[in-house]
């Protein structure tokens, strides 16, 4: 095959094949797995890799989903090396410690032969809805090791040369809550892998596998020389960014997630080793979960238009001393690893604000809102609903921050208040916007939600895992912060405030719940705001007097 | 063959954005004729009399012949896009005002760094909460306030607000709260439009249900307006035959009900095309098909299997979810004037930019300097410049040439022939994915589908595209063009009603579904009714969405027993096995199943005459040779016209076909092997 072709349209129509493989791999998993996480949900990625396990192409639908191609690599390096697959063969795993982001993302992968040739290998990551541990849904907000969190597996063959491991499979399946619908997702998700495996082939069958090796590799190298010239077009320059964390919910202080950015002519280096000490309690990340929250902020700022792969991220250098809660070591507990995650996407940009400081919108909420009620009937009956929840988007260079709207590594649907109150002995007594919860600024922050229910139920039991309550959302180039959550309970009339962590709070029937989102931070002067949009928003009740959030914390790096 | 005037005439009519397509159908012949005339975008009903004098002359019927009119018309979706909303209040229960601001909040950008915009319909300054509370069971738990709501009423009247959408949390189970709520803001305000959840979309999901009604009360006015001056206009042009308008759910409805129900046209502008590769799968027995409509500025795919095209229970339009039946149509951004581009990665990419009618393509000489998906196929001599669009807009080679040249061959270091035919093969490489990603969604195996290629730019790519994706077969139907018209033709009227009902799938729930089963019936036989459709028309088909017990949404199970006889649950509940392994692959027969939603789909039989060949308005044009690149060379092609193939065996690749108002290039390695009743199928070779 001689160069001429891989000319720009060839690579074109293969990045084309390429991606419609990943996206078909996710369609046919979608199809034929049993868990409302995969199906409506979508809480699942598909990978393409090349012969050495470099990504090629994938389809996400969220942001930390961005998981499979460290973790493949990771694989590879430290536990199984690319000769060692064989026809047929399909790894899985779900240890955040080699690879995966907590225990109920099991990751398989297969690798690709054509007429004995290894040509790749192709991933899937999929939410399961159980892998056991000291909670349903292995949520444990009170585990203070991972062995409390459920079943972790290293990299194992499940299947070999295109056979079953049963033995395996029992042992997964005897160790988890709703055997059957982990079965049928990991089954569907062992089988999708097969769709990836006969598109890569046929591909390299038709087009031979020089050619499509020689395409990866032009791919990759086409995307890292993007991001290279992206990073080039920014002032060379060191800046640093603290952010905290109220508390890890068990009685320990703030903690910080700092960020150390330099940007050295096409390279990008992030140390966040200023970060505090791991922590006993499962909000801690591992090295995947941290590189994934940098890659997303990088992808977002500097690459939207750049085809995601291996060669993206390789002039950004994310750097970690272990035993950090942002790299964390065994065995600290990971379940909700997303409450560190949001803080160092906000530390990230907080940082990179101060390197592009027209484009770096303020902080948005960075808290997912995680909440769980066992309710529990006069009969006996048990129940466990599950919710989370948004807040209000960072003030933006050009417009204001949106209102109660998924945003940054969060990007989840709200579940109608009418099938909760079908499902649950729960009643909504309100759902709705937060006003005066916006950051003030040139443009103001988005505002939060409030989300008030009753217990129906005779008792229950409450956890949450939220966040900012403390330490509002920032704002940027003078605009003010957003106001902080606030969790509420209503018990005959008299209000107590909670704390933003409670991992058993008992309730009654007629306790009310109410839970109240951040607004995003401010951008720019509130002084240089629009006089028709100051006017707009108390016309129609976006904003309360006096605002909420205070200027005093206004973080001003331009 | 002319028909007299005494001969009974059908006339389908699709108004688009450039052109107002007619199709007239001689019901006692079976012939039919195609018509096109400009659309007239300050008043659509002038374009659609102008078509229809001129198709009447042509032809030679008279009006007081023309037994039927059905319309397509975007009139409802214009308003949307255009924001063309009376003003209008939200009235819902107290502390959930902000729903419809809130949505479900989940962004499509996952990378973004910016928010999307939302469109945003009520100010919160015209959202009123009421107190009154209705539970999940249906039960009262707070009565409504009749003051506050009659407060409500002075302040619509005081501020001159004369439009109301009302949308009360369980109202799918309890109406009688809104429908108390309309009556009192009528007492308040006087004549005043207002659409009620609890009519409009009776199914559970708030976000959903609020959407689809505040687009329904925003509609009221703009549709009933053009309802009533279309139907003065045809009445004064002497035609007293029935008036069908097209819903997105594929069938008709009265003038009365359209106006009534106006949410139910919001995407009925590309169901046409789909409706016509039903009609077409019809007449050639060819049961699973691929709809493939490419125009000026995107791609509609719509898939037919056994013959039906697939309905969805939700659209979206401009990001806000409508939620009633509709024919699942999927657009992608790539058209003939989609826009190609080197990005500053280095990528060759196309659309979803578009260069639109203004200034259009480069090669219209409007002004345009981006080269399209058109002047591609202008460079590479596969349209003929003096021909396009039925000879109605001369093509500018050199324009052309020039703006392929600068943006993409100049930056990317290809020749000019090289670069046009990368934008072909890109644009084919995205066409490829979107008709793959619509088969694969359901399942089904591109091999033994047949695509159907129609609109303005269909025809250069189908084959193309068929090739790419591994379907076998392409079928260019007579009267591509005009294809919606055609499929107007033979729409049926049709009614989707349906009543969220939440009942387990046991026994004790038999008496309750058959209530509601007993009211729906009612309800579409009275609308049938109205729409002259007589007893012996009505076909009543029911449907219950089922889920296991914990899912998070449903799937539609027909209901094939007599309906009111439903003597067993578990048949339902059997076939709901049956149908979500179908859908799923895997089914849980142990499982509680929960009946969410009961449907019914209330049909009036429009009769379907047999159809003999088709007539145009245009002369053929003469077969010759034309210089194409295809393929990295330069060929002389055979340039045929329908006629000349007709009765010929099998004509191999490459040729072209030109059509009065498109061009077909069919590449080597496929011929046509028959080509019955107007009819072009190609076939791929061994």
């Amino acid at each position: 095959m001689t160069t001429d072709n891989l000319g720009p349209v060839r690579l074109e129509v293969i990045l084309s094949i390429l991606t419609a493989i990943a996206e078909e791999m996710g369609i046919v998993l979608r199809r034929t797995a049993r868990s409302t996480t995969v199906r409506e949900m979508a809480d699942f990625s598909t990978g393409i890799f090349d012969a050495q396990g470099r990504n090629v192409a994938q389809n996400v639908s969220s942001p930390m989903a961005l998981t499979l191609a460290p973790c493949l690599e990771q694989v590879l390096a430290d536990h199984l090396p690319p000769d060692h697959w064989e026809d047929g063969d399909v790894v899985l795993l779900n240890d955040p410690y080699c690879g995966s982001q907590h225990l109920p993302d099991i990751l398989t992968f297969r690798a690709v032969f054509v007429g004995g040739e290894r040509v790749g290998f192709v991933g899937v990551m999929a939410h399961h809805v159980d892998v056991g541990g000291g909670a349903p849904g292995s949520y444990d907000l009170s585990a203070r090791e991972i062995f409390a969190e459920g079943l972790r597996i290293p990299p194992v063959r499940i299947r070999r040369r295109g056979v079953l491991v049963d033995d395996l499979l029992s042992l997964v399946l005897q160790n988890v809550r709703q055997r059957e619908t982990v079965r049928g997702d990991l089954l569907a998700q062992i089988a999708c892998l097969e769709i990836g495996a006969r598109g890569l082939g046929e591909l390299c069958a038709k087009l031979g596998r020089e050619t499509v090796q020689a395409a990866a590799s032009r791919l990759i190298a086409r995307s890292q020389a993007a991001m290279e010239e992206a990073i080039r077009a920014l002032p060379d320059l060191s800046v640093s960014f603290d952010d905290f964390l109220d508390d890890d919910g068990i009685g320990g202080p703030p903690i910080r997630v700092a960020v150390d950015l330099t940007v050295l002519g096409d390279r990008l280096v992030l140390d966040f080793s200023r970060s505090g000490l791991q922590v006993p309690a499962p909000i801690n990340c591992t090295r995947n979960v941290l590189q994934a929250s940098v890659h997303y902020c990088i992808a977002a700022v500097l690459g939207t238009d750049i085809p995601i792969n291996s060669g993206c991220f390789l002039p950004v250098e994310v750097r970690a001393t272990r035993g950090l809660v942002v790299n964390a070591e065994p065995p600290a507990p990971v379940v909700n690893r997303m409450t560190v995650a949001h803080r160092i996407v906000t530390a990230t940009m907080g940082a990179l604000a101060a390197v592009l400081p027209d484009r770096i919108p303020a902080s948005y909420y960075g808290v997912s809102y995680v909440y769980m009620v066992e309710t529990v009937e006069h009969d006996g009956a048990r129940r466990i609903y599950f919710d989370s929840e948004v807040g209000g988007w960072g003030g933006e260079p050009g417009k204001d921050g949106a209102n109660a709207f998924s945003c940054g590594l969060h990007n989840i649907a709200a579940v109608p208040v009418e099938m909760l109150e079908r499902l649950y002995p729960i009643r909504f007594r309100r759902y709705a916007l937060r006003p005066g919860s916006g950051g003030e600024g040139m443009h103001r922050g988005g505002v939060g939600l409030i989300r008030e229910w009753e217990l129906l139920a005779a008792s229950g039991t409450f956890a949450a895992t939220f966040d900012r309550f403390v330490y509002p959302p920032f704002g940027v180039q003078g605009g003010g912060c957003g106001a902080g959550g606030r969790l509420t309970v209503v018990r005959d009339g008299v209000e107590t405030s909670l704390g933003s962590k409670i991992s058993k709070l008992p309730l009654f029937v007629g306790d009310i719940v109410r839970i109240e989102t951040s607004g995003g931070g401010g951008f720019g002067e509130p002084g240089a705001r629009d006089p028709a949009a100051i006017a707009f928003d108390l016309d129609e009740g976006y904003v309360s007097n006096p605002p909420m959030g205070s200027a005093a914390a206004t973080v001003n790096l331009g | 063959m002319k028909a007299g005037p005494e001969r009974a005439v059908r006339i389908g009519v699709d108004i688009g954005g450039t052109f107002t397509d007619l199709q007239v159908l001689d019901e006692v012949s079976g012939q039919t004729w195609e018509f096109k005339v400009q659309t007239t975008p300050h008043d659509y009903a002038e374009g659609l009399a102008i078509g229809l004098k001129e198709a009447s002359a042509a032809v030679g019927f008279d009006f007081g012949s023309a037994r039927l009119v059905v319309h397509g018309t975007t009139i409802a979706t214009n308003a949307v896009l255009q924001r063309r909303f009376p003003p209008c209040a939200l009235v819902t229960t107290q502390g959930f005002e902000d729903v419809i601001e809130i949505g479900r909040h989940m962004r499509r950008q996952v990378y973004g760094l910016y928010a999307e915009d939302r469109p945003l319909l009520i100010p919160r300054s015209r959202r009123f909460g009421v107190p009154e509370r209705i539970a999940a069971d249906g039960s009262v738990i707070e009565p409504l306030d009749e003051e506050a709501v009659r407060g409500v009423g002075r302040t619509l009247r005081r501020q001159g607000i004369g439009t109301a959408a009302v949308c009360l949390l369980h109202a799918y189970r309890a109406p009688a709260h809104e429908r108390r709520i309309a009556e009192l803001l009528r007492e308040e305000c006087g004549p005043i439009d207002i659409s009620v959840s609890s009519d409009v979309s009776p199914e559970i999901r708030e976000y959903e249900r609020v959407s689809t009604t505040v687009l329904s009360a925003l509609l009221l006015q703009t549709v009933r307006e053009y309802m009533a001056s279309l139907e003065l206009r045809l009445e004064q042009m002497g035609l007293h035959g029935r008036l069908l308008i097209i819903q997105s759910n594929g069938g008709a409805c009265g003038l009365r009900r359209a106006g009534e129900h106006p949410a139910s046209l919001l995407l009925s502008g590309p169901c046409g095309g789909a409706l016509g590769v039903e009609r077409i799968a019809a007449r050639t027995g060819i049961a699973d098909m691929v709809g493939m409509d490419m125009g000026g500025t995107s791609l509609d795919v719509s898939v037919v299997v056994d013959g039906r095209a697939t309905i969805v229970a939700q659209g979206m339009i401009d990001g806000l979810p409508v939620r009633l039946p509709m024919v699942d149509v999927q657009t992608v951004g790539t058209g003939g004037g989609s826009i190609a581009y080197v990005d500053r990665t280095g990528r060759l990419r196309v659309g979803p930019a578009s260069a639109g009618a203004v200034p259009g393509p480069a090669c219209y000489a409007h002004g345009g300097t981006d080269p399209t998906v058109t002047d591609a196929n202008v460079v590479l001599g596969r349209l003929d410049p003096n021909g396009f669009a039925g000879g109605r807009i001369r093509l500018d080679r050199i324009l052309a040439e020039q703006a392929v040249e600068s943006a993409v061959a100049l930056p990317l270091g290809l020749s000019l022939e090289a670069a046009a035919e990368g934008i072909i093969t890109v644009a084919v490489a995205d066409m490829r994915r979107a008709v793959l990603r619509s088969l694969s969604e359901r399942g089904l195996d591109p091999a033994s589908f047949c695509l159907a290629a129609f609109g303005g730019a269909a025809g250069l790519h189908a084959v193309l595209v068929a090739e790419q994706a591994g379907l076998r077969q392409v079928i260019f139907p007579r009267s591509a063009s005009t294809l919606s018209a055609y499929g107007f033709l033979s729409s049926d009227v049709r009614h989707d009603l349906s009543r969220t009902v939440m009942l387990a799938a046991e026994p004790g729930s038999l008496a309750p579904l058959a209530a509601v089963l007993r009211e729906l019936r009612a309800e579409g036989e009275a609308l049938l009714e109205r729409d002259g459709m007589g007893p012996a028309l009505r076909v009543f088909e029911f449907l219950i969405d089922c889920r296991y017990a914990g899912q998070g949404s449903e799937l539609a199970v027909p209901v094939t027993r007599a309906e009111l006889e439903l003597t067993t649950i578990d048949a339902v509940r059997h076939d709901f096995d049956d149908v979500h392994r179908r859908h799923f692959a895997h089914a849980d027969p142990g499982a509680p199943v929960e009946f969410v939603t009961v449907r019914l789909r209330a049909i009036g039989r429009v009769p379907r005459p047999r159809e003999q060949s088709v007539g145009t308005a245009e002369a053929p044009r003469p077969p010759g040779l034309r210089r194409v690149f295809l393929a990295d060379c330069w060929h002389e092609l055979q340039v045929l016209n329908r006629a000349s193939l007709i009765g010929r065996s099998a004509v191999a690749g490459p040729f072209i076909l030109e059509e009065p108002y498109s061009t077909v290039l069919v590449p080597a390695g496929w011929e046509v092997t028959t080509a019955t009743s107007g009819d072009i199928l190609t076939q791929r070779v061994a």
